[in-house]
């Protein structure tokens, strides 16, 4: 072989790895552009459905009338949040089921399989860049529902915001966490999506037992909204904590079972 | 034969000790409910190319997973002579994901089993399967063939000790197909291959030594020729200008003669007792009655033959 022939080969800007896999999975297809744009879309829809909510239902209702508070800044935020955390979240495990589910096709689940000495090494990176972009697809959703609640309902404590901004990212890093969990239960894409979403539904309905309800995961999902109230930040340590530990059990247990299952 | 069925054929006395073989099995057992793999003993000489051959479902690829640590045993052992590290995989049907381009695909490989090597060694891989020019291309857009081939590329770029190919001409063209046995036969040497086909033809092309599986066992492992000897009768075709009644008349009386018979016009059948019986003793039929001799051929002395002798014969004896 010739220096010649050699030079035809097109060879990669950047050289290859798992972490660079993951961000061209997120790049090249339209992962990242969903994630963002349904966080977006969401973050700067719902501050708008709220102001002219009253408007909304009063030219619906044909006369009669239905008497609606006028709606304040905390208001446009518990919108946004309480799409996000239905529709936002739905986008978040579907894309992490994606990167998470590679023993789906055989010819992929064996390639990795026989070149990758630790299931850490194939798991970790998976987790940990669908993580940051749904923690990122949630930042620029709450900036963009801050901006436009700021323009039409008046504006938000900064602090408030900001924490409230970690408090849902952490839950969006569970979210990809009970998702890699469910990669290792279910095998296809849509059972570890439904098994997914299954855990994440389960999770607040125990919330209402009152005694647990401030240390449970499903506690960080109303936070931005508190946050911006009168709540600090310091009320939602313990469920932040019981998160952290137990998206590491997760991702754990998950790396647990995928090096035991067979391609 | 062995307890498990396994015939193991007499090796030629070689002066010193052996070579450690690169993969040696005891009982491997692998059990689906009454199909998988079954007691199977392999042993796999250091830098040879070995065939595994047998019928769909005859646990070919049971096999190769085990081998390839995709799946475990319920029994037996597998020694590998060779760092697992240094085994490559190349199934049936490669996949990648579709939107990397194949000479990410190939870096990637790259930098899982061989991060030291530079990255001239992608290159090189993307050269030596034929795919430099589609270097740049995403895989989505490949044949199935180009996509085996990538798969082999991915193979190649570590620069393993031992390749295990399953089924690697499965998705080629006849040219493509030519090019790949010929790669994998001028590997021989520099590592141990070890490929599955259910095409016959080209497991006799390459292959130093075979294994033919059927129902999960592996009724025959050994060198080719010693296979074909071993269960093909030995025959001839002869073709005779003329009369060809007095050369099957002379070769019917001789003692190593087992049977005689025209199989079309001007063509003998003659089969023999044994091979080299055979070769002495034709053509001195043939110069004895001076007759004009078109050609000479062994008969059906392929793979193909020598399988369905033995896994009839196995079937018959199990029956």
């Amino acid at each position: 072989m010739t220096a010649g022939t050699l030079s035809r080969v097109r060879r990669p800007a950047r050289p290859m790895s798992l972490w660079r896999l993951e961000w061209l999975r997120l790049t090249r297809t339209p992962r990242a552009i969903a994630l963002a744009a349904v966080f977006l879309f969401i973050g700067l829809i719902e501050p708008v459905v709220t102001r002219y909510l009253r408007d909304i239902v009063g030219r619906l209702s044909h006369g009669a009338r239905i008497p609606l508070p006028l709606p304040s800044p905390a208001d446009g935020l518990n919108s946004y949040v309480s799409e996000v955390t239905l529709v936002g979240l739905i986008v978040v495990v579907a894309v992490a089921a994606g990167a998470l589910t590679f023993d789906t096709r055989a010819g992929i689940s064996t390639f990795l399989r026989t070149r990758v000495s630790s299931m850490t090494r194939l798991v970790l990176p998976r987790f940990a860049v669908t993580a940051a972009a749904a923690a990122v697809a949630y930042l620029l959703g709450t900036l963009g529902a801050w901006y436009e609640t700021s323009v039409l309902l008046g504006s938000l404590p900064v602090g408030g915001v900001l924490a409230g901004i970690g408090c849902g990212a952490v839950y969006m890093m569970f979210a990809v966490a009970v998702t890699a969990l469910a990669a290792s239960l279910a095998r296809s894409a849509i059972g570890t999506v439904g098994t997914a979403l299954a855990i994440l539904i389960v999770i607040p309905i125990a919330g209402s037992i009152h005694a647990i309800a401030n240390w449970l995961p499903s506690a960080l999902v109303n936070a931005p909204v508190e946050l911006v109230g009168s709540e600090h930040l310091a009320h939602f340590i313990p469920s932040l904590a019981v998160t952290a530990a137990a998206s590491a059990a997760a991702v754990w247990f998950a790396v647990f079972r995928l090096a035991r299952r067979e391609a | 034969m062995t307890a498990q069925g396994q015939r193991v054929l007499p090796q030629p006395a070689r002066a010193g000790p052996q070579p450690e073989p690169i993969v040696a099995t005891s009982g491997l057992t692998r059990d689906y409910g009454g199909v998988g793999l079954f007691d199977v003993s392999l042993l796999v000489p250091r830098g040879i190319v070995y065939g595994l051959v047998g019928l769909n479902g005859a646990g070919k690829t049971t096999l190769l997973s085990l081998l390839s640590g995709l799946r475990k045993p319920d029994r037996g052992t597998i020694r590998l002579g060779v760092a697992r590290g240094r085994v490559a995989v190349c199934p049936d049907v490669s996949e990648f994901d579709p939107w990397l381009t194949a000479a990410e695909a190939v870096d990637l490989a790259r930098s899982l089993v061989a991060p030291h090597l530079a990255r001239d060694a992608v290159d090189a891989a993307l050269e030596t399967a034929g795919l430099a020019d589609a270097a740049g291309r995403a895989v989505g857009g490949f044949s199935r063939g180009m996509t085996q081939r990538l798969g082999l590329a991915c193979a190649l770029v570590g620069d393993p000790d031992l390749l295990i190919l399953d089924e690697p001409t499965s998705a080629l063209d006849p040219a493509g197909r030519a090019e790949m046995l010929a790669q994998v036969a001028a590997m021989r040497g520099r590592r141990t291959v070890i490929f599955s086909s259910h095409i016959l033809a080209d497991v006799q092309r390459i292959a130093d030594q075979v294994g033919i599986l059927r129902d999960g066992r592996l009724l025959y492992q050994g060198g080719m020729q010693e296979l074909i000897d071993t269960y093909l009768t030995p025959a001839w075709l002869v073709r005779i200008a003329g009369d060809p009644s007095e050369v099957m008349n002379a070769a019917a009386r001789q003692p190593w003669a087992t049977r005689v018979q025209l199989t079309e016009p001007g063509v003998i059948r003659i089969e023999a007792t044994g091979i080299e019986a055979g070769e002495r003793g034709v053509p001195a039929v043939i110069a004895g009655c001076r007759a004009r001799l078109v050609s000479f051929d062994p008969a059906d002395a392929d793979l193909e033959s020598a399988f369905l002798a033995l896994t009839g014969a196995e079937k018959r004896a199990a029956t």
